[in-house]
């Protein structure tokens, strides 16, 4: 366990508060001295463990899943749950940097890097799910939905006091917790936003959608204000905002290296790795200890870049990936990067930049979330595609698909249509899950990559 | 005889169509889920075409666009436009697409990515308790009846959606009253003869349509009633019924069952509610589209306000049991099948999941559970 935990960046100084801790979360989920050295054997394998500032990234997700897990007995007297609902994040750092006794989460990222990319114990949990509304076969329902549902059936998580998400791409969230409302009497909420921008509505995002988030949002945090007791001002806001900013552009330092070294310096496995931590609802400290981790990172993977290391040879064909990698399982990114393919850059990272400035932050959340790569629906989303491949020198796109996201799924053909006629460029189209691992096959998998990468080729020649 | 003429008049529309599109009228095109209000497009002078044909032809046909992850219909919607079989879908100058759910939310995308037809997104908030949120309705409204008056180049003004409001709340009113007559038994009229009538007014010139729906209220009127019936009577509840999509409807009456009533989101124009003709008429629509109605499973706490309307239609319609038919992939109603089943089986009514792609492959297996459900049923009744 203590080698684990160091291999997860815990300093030995901390390991005697820590440990207790880490114990007690890890049998709540059944997790083994087997599953221990699995996960080891995990880390090593699908991840550059040797890097410092990953180590510390994956230190702060281990503590934000122990911290979660052990809410109530951690003196946290108000448990505030966001779930698809981008937003919740920035609202849940101004609470926690304001109160110690409010614990707010985000998604269940970290729980899903810590189960299933390093434990590959999510499978459960996700049957727990299928057993409830969440059924498993055709249908198809989003996976990510059950490492939400699965770990509240199993009474894995803490009933929080507020549970919140929105509509910013799809339905089947809120639906979710309609439904965990009606059988756990979890209170919910649901933030307004729609997707309605008319072909007309660009570039610039429409500031009518922009008011309608924003005036939901001011709602939320009334009603967030009258869970915890005290009042999130717009500076609050503003300073996690400004905090989160120097995040964002510490990871954007990172994947601008990835873009631009030959040979790619970092395997994609990690990118599921830096969203789970921009989601953490981490302090203002803690916000600022995670960019440090990035900025530690970045500085080795400098030093990797200039002795002309890589995870792939150099010349590897250059692919853009649409969707990050699997978010409770490694292994795809891992074997691309086995085959030789370098994907150097995924869709979910652009966006469109915008004129438009507000005092008000809410305005400029709302205004934002329109530009990025959902947010813009297909007639915005496939141009940003389009000139990151130009930009990048991008051979192929691997066209992924999340089969439990009708957003994803009903683009994917038309990003390969539009792909294929204006740049020519091999397009590897997949049915995939983000997050089950269930649907990872090897050998499938395997023989694709190899045919893909022998295509991009073909057309150096 | 009013259904040799609604025939004739089926069968010719597609000629109407063409000639009106000559005269210069625009066909507009909208998504079903009753949230488009129909009257304003047709006091813009255009013609409103509620789009509601399935089918596995066209379902199949779609997924050269969109993968088997979507639901049927909308891959029906845009294979329509890909086979170029269909006068409706290929006469249209314009579409209204409601933003429902993610499935015709796409199907709305993947036109306008192709850039053939005009397109008008109609938000929908996903949650109205607030001002702003119903306002937002509003404001779609209102940059609707903008856009539909430049397209047409007509003006909508109060007076021609007065008289639009009038002849649709008419033709709601006369398909109330019909279906309301299958609370007796035996109902004068199958469920298939009342969906497919209900199928029609959205494709048939409006004003023949309540010529025809008036002869047919008067018909069923003056029918003498029939021996009761000892078949089950089944509700049907689900997200969409389309036009044609009728084996489920064929199965349950060849077995001996009876739908006598529906409660579907998409595909069935919903007749409860009437438009209020006074006023501020946008606020009307808004709360006929919108506000008074059974929300569809996409929107927030639509579970437990369709339950307890079913429920009230269950004790109306002296029903038995319930059928709960959706299309695969659907999944915010195969979520909420779950509570359903659930709720109602502390009430003891029984409930029997269906799902559909629409392919003939599964008619059989349609066919052997609808039996045993309602011989489930007949055994309830005894």
């Amino acid at each position: 366990m203590i080698e684990l935990l160091k291999l997860c960046g815990f300093e030995d100084n901390e390991l005697e508060t820590e440990l207790p801790r880490v114990e007690k979360v890890f049998r709540r989920l059944g997790i083994t001295d087997e599953d221990i050295e699995r996960g080891k054997q995990r880390l090593a394998k699908y991840y550059d463990i040797e890097l410092k500032g990953l180590r510390k990234v994956f230190r702060l997700i281990m503590l934000e899943l122990v911290d979660g897990l052990l809410a109530k007995e951690g003196g946290k007297k108000k448990v505030i749950y966001g779930f698809m609902a981008p937003g919740i994040a920035i609202l849940g750092s101004a609470l926690v940097s304001k109160s110690k006794e409010v614990l707010s989460i985000h998604q269940s990222w970290a729980f899903q890097v810590v189960v299933g990319c390093i434990f590959d114990k999510i499978v459960p949990v996700m049957e727990a799910a299928e057993k409830k509304w969440l059924k498993a076969g055709v249908v198809s329902h989003c996976a990510n939905i059950k490492t939400l549902v699965g770990p509240i059936a199993l009474g894995l998580f803490p009933k929080p006091d507020l549970l919140v998400t929105s509509g910013f791409t799809c339905e089947a969230s809120p639906k979710t917790l309609d439904l965990l409302h009606e059988f756990y009497d979890i209170p919910v909420w649901h933030l307004e936003t729609n997707l309605d921008r008319q072909s007309w509505e660009y570039p610039e995002p429409p500031m009518r959608i922009a008011d309608l988030t924003a005036k939901s949002m001011r709602k939320l945090v009334r009603r967030i204000q009258e869970v915890v007791g005290f009042e999130i001002t717009d500076d609050m806001v503003r300073e996690v905002m400004a905090a989160k900013g120097k995040l964002e552009d510490a990871l954007r330092r990172v994947r601008d290296l990835v873009e631009n070294s030959d040979p790619m310096p970092l395997s994609p496995s990690h990118e599921n790795i830096w969203y789970c931590l921009d989601e953490l609802t981490l302090t203002i400290d803690g916000i600022a200890e995670a960019t440090g981790a990035i900025d530690t990172l970045y500085e080795e993977l400098k030093e990797r870049v200039a002795r002309g290391e890589g995870v792939v040879e150099k010349g590897a064909p250059r692919v853009l990936a649409i969707l990050p990698g699997g978010q409770t399982d490694p292994r795809m990114d891992y074997l691309a990067c086995k085959a030789g393919i370098a994907i150097v850059a995924v869709d979910f990272n652009l966006g469109a930049p915008f004129k438009e400035a507000s005092e008000d932050p809410y305005v400029m959340f709302g205004l934002g979330s329109q530009q990025f790569t959902l947010g813009l629906t297909l007639l915005g989303r496939i141009p940003l595609i389009i000139e990151a491949c130009k930009n990048l020198k991008i051979e192929g796109v691997l066209d992924r698909y999340h089969a439990g996201c009708r957003t994803t799924v009903a683009d994917a053909l038309i990003i390969e249509d539009a792909v294929k006629k204006e740049l020519g460029i091999p397009v590897l189209v997949l049915e995939w899950e983000s997050f089950d691992p269930r649907v990872y096959n090897h050998e499938q998998f395997k023989n694709k990559f190899e045919v893909f990468k022998t295509m991009m080729l073909g057309r150096r020649v | 005889m009013e259904e040799e003429s609604l025939t004739d008049h089926l069968k010719d529309r597609p000629l109407h169509l063409a000639e009106a599109k000559k005269s210069g009228r625009k066909i507009v095109g909208f998504f079903p889920g009753n949230f488009v209000p129909e009257e304003m497009i047709y006091a813009s002078g255009a013609v409103p075409l509620c789009l509601i044909q399935s089918g596995f032809r066209a379902a199949d046909a779609g997924l050269a666009v969109m993968p088997h992850i979507i639901c049927p219909f909308a891959r029906a919607q845009v294979g329509e436009r890909l086979l170029k079989e269909n006068p409706c879908y290929n006469m249209m100058d314009m579409l209204v697409a409601p933003i429902t759910c993610q499935h015709m939310k796409k199907v709305a995308e993947i036109w306008e990515y192709r850039g053939d037809l005009e397109i008008f997104k109609l938000g929908i908030p996903q949650q109205y308790e607030d001002d702003f949120e119903v306002e937002y309705f509003i404001n779609g409204l209102k940059a609707l009846r903008g856009r539909l008056e430049a397209f047409t180049g007509n003006k909508i003004t109060d007076e021609k959606l007065g008289k639009a409001i009038e002849l649709y709340n008419r033709m709601r009113e006369l398909l109330r009253k019909i279906s309301l007559m299958r609370r007796i038994s035996p109902s004068p009229l199958s469920a298939l003869e009342f969906i497919k009538l209900n199928h029609a007014s959205f494709y048939a010139d409006p004003v023949f349509m309540v010529e025809v729906l008036e002869s047919v209220y008067q018909e069923l009127r003056d029918k003498k009633p029939a021996a009761e019936s000892i078949a089950p009577r089944i509700l049907l509840t689900g997200p969409n019924i389309g036009n044609g999509d009728y084996t489920v409807l064929e199965i349950v009456q060849a077995t001996g069952g009876e739908i006598v009533v529906e409660e579907i989101c998409g595909g069935i124009r919903n007749y409860w509610q009437s438009i209020e003709n006074q006023g501020d008429l946008l606020q009307s629509m808004t709360r006929g589209y919108l506000l008074d109605r059974v929300p569809c499973a996409f929107l927030r706490n639509a579970s437990k306000k369709r339950f307890d309307y079913i429920l009230q239609l269950v004790k109306e319609f002296n029903v038995s049991g319930i059928i709960w038919y959706e299309l695969l992939c659907c999944e915010t109603y195969d979520a909420e099948s779950y509570y359903f089943t659930e709720k109602m089986g502390e009430l003891d009514i029984p409930v029997l999941v269906l799902e559909s792609d629409y392919s003939t492959a599964a008619t059989g297996q349609l066919k052997t559970r609808i039996q045993a459900f309602i011989e489930i049923l007949e055994g309830v009744t005894e």
